[in-house]
């Protein structure tokens, strides 16, 4: 019953870590999309209802050209 | 976890706190480990955050986690999109992250390791991340203003214009001292001359693969970027050894003065997506690696720091920027401890992605931490090194003396014992010609770099490597403010331009692109020439510009912060903002007062001027007379910003707080929040 109670603990506590992990990873990798601008060129093919194309990705550039251009970058 | 667990854990970090920071302090005569740095500054930004920005988040700014946020009440999915916290966090620091945290602390160890250190960590907790914290939780408050914009609502028409003022005078003198970082370390270096010439094709490249083979794929480009760029360093190796190609990669400060000038206008002048995007791209992805791999060095090499904790040069009388401990070393050290530049971040893109208010406190406060601890791992970079290399390295040849034999006998007279021989071997180690009069903090700093990166990994054969890929990343991030910036600056003329003539403050019309371009680039680009020229060095005059410049803007920003305070009733609280802010005002007013006025001909301008009118000779006398004047020009013109900054909220606060006018704060109107109840669901 003791062993079968701490694998069961042992089960949950990889289960949890690794769900865990899986939570770090996603977050880092949405941190980078977002800092690479890829995150706001899915949401303006969202916002639009567009696939992704060279045609609505110039589109996209064409409407973040100016905040792109005028966001200091910090010494 | 138990109340008493807790206590015990902040205990601990309470009793390491004490005993590394009186490790720092303390000893004196024998050399230390950079980790009981390292261990002073996890405890304190670990106290800061769990107990002084509660305070603040509790006590002043009243956060309340009910109130909606611009992002959820204006969101549009461009702008102004609700997004997880740790995602803002990443965001909001790779902006603030620049070169700043890097070169100041490298400039300011000629004090010893103990000023700089003990000054970025008191600035940071006490100072630079309640400035970004509050400045950020105003503006969300306020749908994301500007701080120019909450300048002039809350202190009046001339607040609004004195941080103008601030931001293009603090761009303009950015610009022009990071412009002459990167000649300094590429001068007569055709290996790095190489490697950064070709970041410009790779980003070009780069910008056409974005838009033309993989529409919007971001992250795939800047990895190819950066195998590009590590392929670039290899082959690095290869030009400057072999003497024929070399030759076409070797320049002296001037020229390559003239190309980054000529650089810095077609990048304002070219198309967002063809260099610009691509190279901040890029230089993110560097940065955000070299500083964890950093990091990760230090903890791994553990090394011991070879510079004393003070040195005889806190007297005024250093040969790599002149000007005693105070004021000079908290204006050297600006990003890491406290940066106004960060105010500008604070209230651009970061509020208007907050999803909730509370979310602001690990934001602002947080992400100006890890910038200080960026700023810590610069000092130790720099400390880790011999006095007499870091001397040797740092000193312009007009202090020192022109040859290696006359700097290393001057530097060795200091106490700081240096060879011309050791230099050379340390040279020749990192594939360099020369490291002497090599001034400016990069050359230093990637010196240093190479030298945690090669006890942790490939030992000193690889040392060359490492020392060019500490070149190549300062000088990527330098080049990239510098397009950022000089852009910036182009639209804020244009801008200001637009109200006298409409068709010049037309961002698509050419004839004003260029026009407005050559102005900025002109203006950055007269101090660059002037550094290159000047025997001191240049960055002796430009950088302590550039902190008076920077650490007027965080006065702007601590006075807008103030009188947002006093006007929400908390004026008990004040001293959160006022004392940063009086203890600025003491800084920038002395530094510009010394800088201006000082009898040292070394530090100031005018007694510069006049020693250059009695006894200079040379044919561009009259030229380098002017250029001190216009310094000391630009010095008082600053300080007259801080005074008239500093009358106009102290008369906004008097009128407050005798009930002559109604304490009334702009800010947006209460809005419930739907994530609460979301959440409790």
């Amino acid at each position: 019953m003791t062993r079968r109670w701490e694998s069961l603990r042992f089960a949950s506590a990889i289960s949890g870590l690794s769900h865990a992990s899986r939570r770090i990873v996603s977050l880092f990798v949405a941190a980078l999309r977002e800092v690479f601008d890829e995150s706001a060129y899915s949401r303006y093919l969202q916002r639009n209802s567009l696939t992704p194309s060279r045609r609505s990705y110039a589109e996209f550039l064409g409407e973040n050209e100016q905040a792109k251009a005028r966001r200091p970058r910090c010494c | 976890m138990p109340n008493i667990l807790k206590k015990l854990i902040w205990l601990t970090v309470v009793v390491f706190g004490v005993l590394a920071v009186a490790t720092i302090a303390l000893h004196r005569g024998e050399q230390i480990n950079a980790m009981w740095l390292v261990v002073a500054a996890f405890c304190c930004y670990a106290l800061g955050y769990r107990f002084y920005s509660a305070f603040i988040s509790a006590k002043v700014l009243a956060l309340d986690p009910n109130r909606a946020t611009p992002a959820e009440r204006l969101d549009n999915g461009r702008d102004f999109v609700p997004t997880n916290k740790w995602v803002v966090f990443g965001h909001h620091f790779a902006a603030i992250a620049g070169p700043g945290p890097l070169v100041g602390p490298v400039l300011a160890a000629q004090f010893g390791y103990l000023p700089g250190t003990l000054w970025i960590l008191a600035g940071s907790v006490l100072g630079g991340c309640v400035q970004d914290f509050v400045i950020l939780l105003f503006s969300v408050r306020r749908d994301g203003k500007s701080m120019t914009e909450m300048a002039r609502d809350e202190i009046g028409r001339v607040g609004g214009f004195v941080a103008y003022v601030a931001v293009i005078s603090i761009i303009v003198i950015l610009l022009c001292a990071c412009a002459l970082i990167v000649v300094n370390a590429l001068k007569s270096s055709p290996w790095g001359v190489f490697t950064i010439a070709m970041t410009i094709p790779i980003a070009v490249l780069m910008g056409l693969y974005i838009r033309r083979l993989r529409p919007g794929r971001v992250l795939e480009s800047s990895i190819l970027g950066f195998v590009l760029v590590l392929i670039a360093i290899w082959g690095g190796q290869w030009v400057s050894q072999t003497p024929s190609v070399a030759a076409w990669f070797t320049y002296s400060a001037t020229t390559l003065a003239l190309v980054i000038i000529i650089y810095g206008f077609a990048a304002s002048a070219l198309p967002v997506w063809l260099l610009l995007a691509p190279r901040d791209y890029l230089s993110t992805f560097v940065k955000l690696g070299t500083i964890g791999m950093l990091a990760l060095g230090i903890v791994v090499a553990r090394p011991t720091l070879h510079m004393p904790a003070l040195t005889r040069f806190i007297d005024g009388t250093g040969p790599v920027f002149a000007g005693t401990i105070f004021p000079f070393a908290f204006i050297t050290i600006a990003c890491g401890a406290i940066s106004g530049f960060h105010s500008l971040i604070s209230s651009g893109t970061t509020p208007k992605l907050i999803r909730r208010e509370h979310e602001t406190r690990m934001v602002g406060y947080g992400a100006m931490m890890a910038e200080s601890l960026v700023a810590i791992m610069a000092t130790i970079a720099a400390c880790v090194l011999q006095p007499g290399t870091y001397f040797a390295i740092n000193s312009p040849a007009g202090v020192v003396g022109q040859s290696p034999e006359a700097a290393a006998a001057t530097i060795s007279n200091w106490g700081f014992f240096v060879t011309a021989a050791d230099m050379h071997s340390l040279a020749q180690l990192v594939g360099e010609q020369t490291l002497f009069n090599r001034t400016g903090g990069a050359p230093v700093f990637a010196v240093g770099m190479a030298n945690i990166f090669s006890h942790s990994l490939g030992g000193q054969a690889v040392m060359a490597i490492w020392y060019h890929f500490a070149i190549m990343f300062e000088a990527l991030f330098i080049l990239t403010v510098l397009d950022a910036g000089t852009r910036v600056g182009r639209f804020m003329i244009q801008d200001a331009l637009g109200h006298i003539w409409k068709p010049l403050g037309r961002t698509s019309w050419y004839p004003s692109i260029l026009g407005t371009s050559a102005l900025i680039v002109a203006a950055w680009g007269f101090f660059l020439w002037q550094g290159v020229k000047d025997p001191l060095g240049g960055i002796n005059s430009l950088w302590p510009l550039f902190g008076i410049s920077n650490q007027l803007l965080a006065i702007v920003a601590l006075c807008v912060a103030t009188t947002i305070i006093i006007k929400m009733g908390k004026t008990r609280y004040v001293a959160v903002t006022l004392l940063p802010l009086v203890w600025l005002v003491a800084v920038t007013f002395t530094a510009s007062w010394q800088k201006i006025f000082s009898d040292d001909p070394r530090l100031g301008f005018l007694s510069h001027a006049r020693q250059l009118e009695i006894s200079g000779s040379g044919t561009d006398l009259a030229r380098r007379i002017f250029n001190d004047r216009l310094d000391a020009a630009v010095a008082g013109l600053l300080v007259i910003l801080v005074a008239v900054i500093l009358a106009e909220s102290l008369r906004e606060w008097t009128r407050v707080l005798s009930g002559r006018k109604e304490a009334h704060v702009k800010e947006a109107p209460f809005v419930a929040t739907r994530f609460a109840t979301e959440e409790q669901a």
